[in-house]
């Protein structure tokens, strides 16, 4: 469902992701799980279907040694901006884009476990709970209470930490001000990144580092062509990572290895 | 409309059909659906106060600034320190979720305290040639008593080294480096040519180094695709175990002598070997970094130039006067073969392992006690009469020496975020009490030292304030390192450390038709305490590292073997076999079996070792 308009600035955050300084060391994805909420995998769990809102994968140029060269990408929803494909599927409104910050929620508990979501992502970004939220003994005392847990029988994903963005609201009221501080906010993953290689802002602003991706030549989105505008930049000196990361900019490249 | 029964019935069947096609139906599943939000199977997280805390994490010896959300005093979230002079800001996967550690499964807190701390005080007591005579000595002529430190530097480390110095026979051993007091210097490099050392994979302080990572150009010369190789400026393929001959043949090219046998054996060429050399000398200032299977390699930085500016010696950080009169550093590999009759290994803080076949050759045949302090399962436990529970980062007070990158020392205290549980030990405190001497106050003693010697500068983390350490009073000094805060000492001038040895490495492992593969420990950044069970997001969930207890195979070594992606097989070696779960992956070069290090497998396998692998 589409929010009411809420007082305030408009903003329409979005990411920038420099894929040359990712050493794909995995403390996004930790922090990320870390800050909401998400528990450790269950026994069962495999890379299908456990639950990362942040993942990131290895991707190589489909070389043999001493060409071969890899990059690491960062996947997180890319917060579609037009056209959002799961919030246009979800027959339960328990998708919601926010007309304040452009960022695409999830409300678990309007989720019926259907996964229609799941089928419409073209990122794959979205994840559904097939076991109950299970932490080892004691750890639930580290638990966010920002964020609540999720149930099984739900879908979940990234919000770009919408428990941040309440506090961070929160802090600004209490200084009397309308929007939230500038520098204020930003995800788990940009706080946590040792290599800088991710940054946030609002694409509204022109000065914010989004922004400046969105005009630099070296920057792509992934599937652009869908026309779902997602708002995640990455960036790459290397054209076959560019290539891969957005098949239009140029010929395809060979197969990769893996991916 | 008449008011018959026919029409009421009518009427409610009507109103019952077009229910349906209002939104009635679908709110009530909604409202049904937010019922189950509370339902018992998730937790409800704790409520309470929100506060920072400051600490350092203890983890790895990088010891990171770290600042912790905390609500109602128990710390929820980590996240590094904004300008910190060392970590920049950085944390690592395993930091960042350091304080789920002291929730792992299998986390120990019971021990047999008594019988452990009777059984050092009697070694300690008759490890003595006068007593040997005595029916109740445990000891004969020439047998010792011994600590094993695994990460030497700390305060922990003089207590123990002062507890062997009270005893007659008492030996302080430290891991078999060949390299020690020594620091480099990043960001003076130019070029760095690493030889399999995890360079962006969580070697030194992670902060530091990708802060440096855009002045230097990184070669990276590894056997397997790390992350490392995969990032560098080049990355050179070499048989697995050949690093050693590498580094001599690298040696020889640059005193213009022959490298064919170097290439041969490495699987290099020629020219890639002298072009290696002159890189190295031309391109300086040059740093050469060993991995874990060649730390001789050190002693090439003398032929570079960058002994003295890349690799520079580092000055401990001050002690009391009085604790110098202890035992001295002795490698184990010094150690004779067969003579500790009673070893203490600490365990409590991670750092090198070593396998078990090094230490147990120099324990006594008959009945050696071996007595370890862990607060996990696994690594020594599983070779040691007693194993006493320790606290666990964020649990306990210690301090955390300089790391490798960082030439200047450095004092900083892991500050406990959360209570230990009742039972555990302090294993500095406890040793130091069974040979009868009081260490209970060696941190705050160390600081004092610290602040007395007027060196340095106090970072304190709140405020990002530099306060020379003259100016801070003791008791000022050492309630701020308790708060989170780091001293630093200054920089003197640049000295080179003492000179090293291009001493013989290990050989790589010789073919054995029996063992087909040669297996490469892989992840030895993290190989000693288990991580923060939600290190399965790396792990099983993403496939991002490959995780303890599995192992890569390439797609026709993996099909030669009989296993297949994600089965259970049996990883075998001349010294013993594990069961792992195996990971096709087409990195990996045929014939290697890229092994997650752990305890289980650094015991079986060393650096590298020949293997074979089958479907259980």
């Amino acid at each position: 469902m589409i929010s009411e308009k809420k007082p305030g600035k408009i903003c329409r955050y979005g990411m920038a992701i420099d894929i040359d300084k990712c050493t794909g060391c995995g403390a996004c994805v930790i922090a990320c799980a870390v800050e909401n909420n998400v528990p450790p995998g269950n026994e069962g769990a495999t890379d299908l279907t456990g639950i990362t809102w942040l993942r990131v994968f290895k991707v190589d140029n489909g070389e043999e040694y001493p060409a071969r060269q890899a990059v690491y990408f960062p996947m997180m929803c890319q917060q579609c901006g037009v056209e959002t494909p799961c919030y246009l599927v979800c027959p339960q409104q328990a998708v919601d884009v926010d007309p304040a910050t452009g960022v695409v929620g999830q409300m678990p508990e309007r989720c019926l476990g259907c996964r229609y979501c799941m089928a419409a992502c073209p990122y794959h970004s979205r994840y559904f709970n097939w076991w109950d939220p299970k932490w080892p003994a004691g750890m639930e005392k580290t638990l966010n209470p920002d964020v609540a847990p999720r149930m099984r029988g739900v879908v979940e994903k990234c919000n770009y930490c919408h428990g941040r963005w309440h506090a961070a609201r929160q802090r600004a009221a209490e200084a009397g001000l309308r929007d939230i501080i500038p520098g204020d906010y930003a995800p788990a993953c940009v706080e946590a990144c040792p290599a800088g290689a991710i940054q946030f802002g609002d694409l509204n602003d022109p000065s914010s580092a989004p922004a400046k991706a969105a005009k630099d030549p070296e920057s792509f989105r992934l599937l652009v062509k869908l026309g779902t505008e997602p708002k995640v930049y990455y960036h790459s000196k290397r054209e076959w990572a560019r290539r891969i990361g957005d098949p239009s900019q140029a010929p395809a490249p060979k197969e990769p290895a893996r991916g | 409309m008449q008011n018959t029964r026919r029409n009421a019935l009518k009427f409610i069947g009507g109103a019952a059909a077009g229910a349906v096609f209002t939104p009635a139906p679908w709110r009530l599943i909604t409202d049904t659906a937010l019922w189950s939000e509370n339902w018992p199977g998730v937790p409800r997280p704790p409520r309470g106060e929100i506060s920072a805390r400051f600490t350092n994490c203890s983890i790895c010896p990088a010891g990171c600034g770290v600042r912790a959300r905390c609500v109602g005093g128990q710390p929820v979230s980590l996240a590094g320190v904004a300008g910190h002079p060392l970590s920049r800001g950085g944390l690592c996967a395993f930091g960042v979720a350091g304080h789920h550690l002291p929730y792992c499964p299998g986390r120990l807190t019971e021990g047999p305290v008594e019988e452990a701390a009777g059984a050092i005080a009697r070694a300690a007591a008759n490890c003595n040639p006068a007593n040997a005579a005595s029916p109740l000595a445990v000891c004969s002529p020439g047998e010792t008593i011994a600590v094993l430190d695994l990460r030497p530097g700390r305060t922990a480390s003089w207590t123990y080294r002062r507890a062997m110095g009270a005893v007659k026979n008492g030996l302080y051993l430290t891991a078999a480096e060949a390299f020690s007091g020594a620091a480099v210097d990043l960001a003076k490099a130019r070029t760095v040519v690493s030889l399999g050392a995890p360079v962006l994979d969580g070697w030194g302080t992670p902060g530091n180094v990708l802060a440096a990572r855009a002045n230097f150009r990184l070669i990276q010369v590894e056997a397997i695709e790390s992350r490392t190789a995969s990032l560098a400026d080049l990355w050179l393929r070499i048989r697995p175990g050949s690093a050693s001959t590498l580094v001599l043949g690298i040696a020889a090219a640059m005193k213009k002598g022959s490298v064919t046998g170097a290439a041969a054996a490495t699987g290099l060429t020629e020219r890639q070997i002298t072009d290696l050399a002159d890189e190295l000398t031309q391109h300086g200032p040059a740093l050469v970094l060993p991995g874990y299977d060649c730390p001789e390699a050190w002693a090439l930085n003398q032929l570079t130039g960058g002994w003295g500016e890349t690799v520079v010696a580092r000055q401990e950080a001050p002690v009391p006067e009085h604790w110098k009169n202890c035992a001295p550093v002795t490698r184990l590999e010094s150690a004779p073969d067969g003579s500790i009759r009673t070893l203490i290994i600490d365990e409590s803080a991670p750092g090198d392992y070593i396998p078990w076949n090094a230490i147990r050759r120099k324990l006594v045949a008959d009945n050696p006690v071996v007595i370890a302090f862990a607060w996990s399962p696994g690594g020594y436990r599983r070779h040691s009469l007693f194993t006493l529970p320790t606290a666990v980062f964020p649990e306990t007070l210690e301090d955390i020496p300089a790391a490798t990158d960082s030439p200047a020392a450095v004092f900083r205290l892991a500050v406990p975020l959360v209570a230990a549980p009742a039972g555990v030990v302090n294993p500095p405190e406890f040793v130091a009490k069974a040979v009868g001497i009081d260490a209970s106050n060696a941190l705050r003693e160390r600081a004092d030292a610290i602040q007395k010697a007027g060196r340095g500068v106090l970072i304190a983390y709140a405020d990002g304030r530099y306060t020379p350490a003259g100016q801070v009073r003791p008791d000022d000094f050492w309630k701020a390192l308790n708060q989170g805060a780091c001293w630093m000492d200054s920089e003197g001038r640049r000295t080179a450390p003492p000179a090293a040895d291009f001493a013989a490495g290990d050989a790589p492992p010789a073919d054995d038709a029996r063992l087909p593969l040669v297996a490469v420990l892989a992840e030895t950044a993290a190989a000693t305490a288990p991580p923060s069970p939600l290190m399965s997001k790396l792990h099983r969930e993403s496939n991002l590292r490959l995780g303890r207890s599995r192992a890569a195979l390439h797609p026709g070594t993996a099909r030669a073997c009989g296993a297949g992606d994600g089965g259970r097989a049996v990883l075998e070696t001349s010294l013993g076999k594990c069961e792992i779960e195996v990971v096709v992956d087409s990195s990996v070069p045929p014939g290697v079996v890229q092994v997650a290090a752990a305890p289980e497998v650094i015991d079986i396998c060393g650096a590298s070792a020949r293997a074979r692998v089958a479907p259980l």
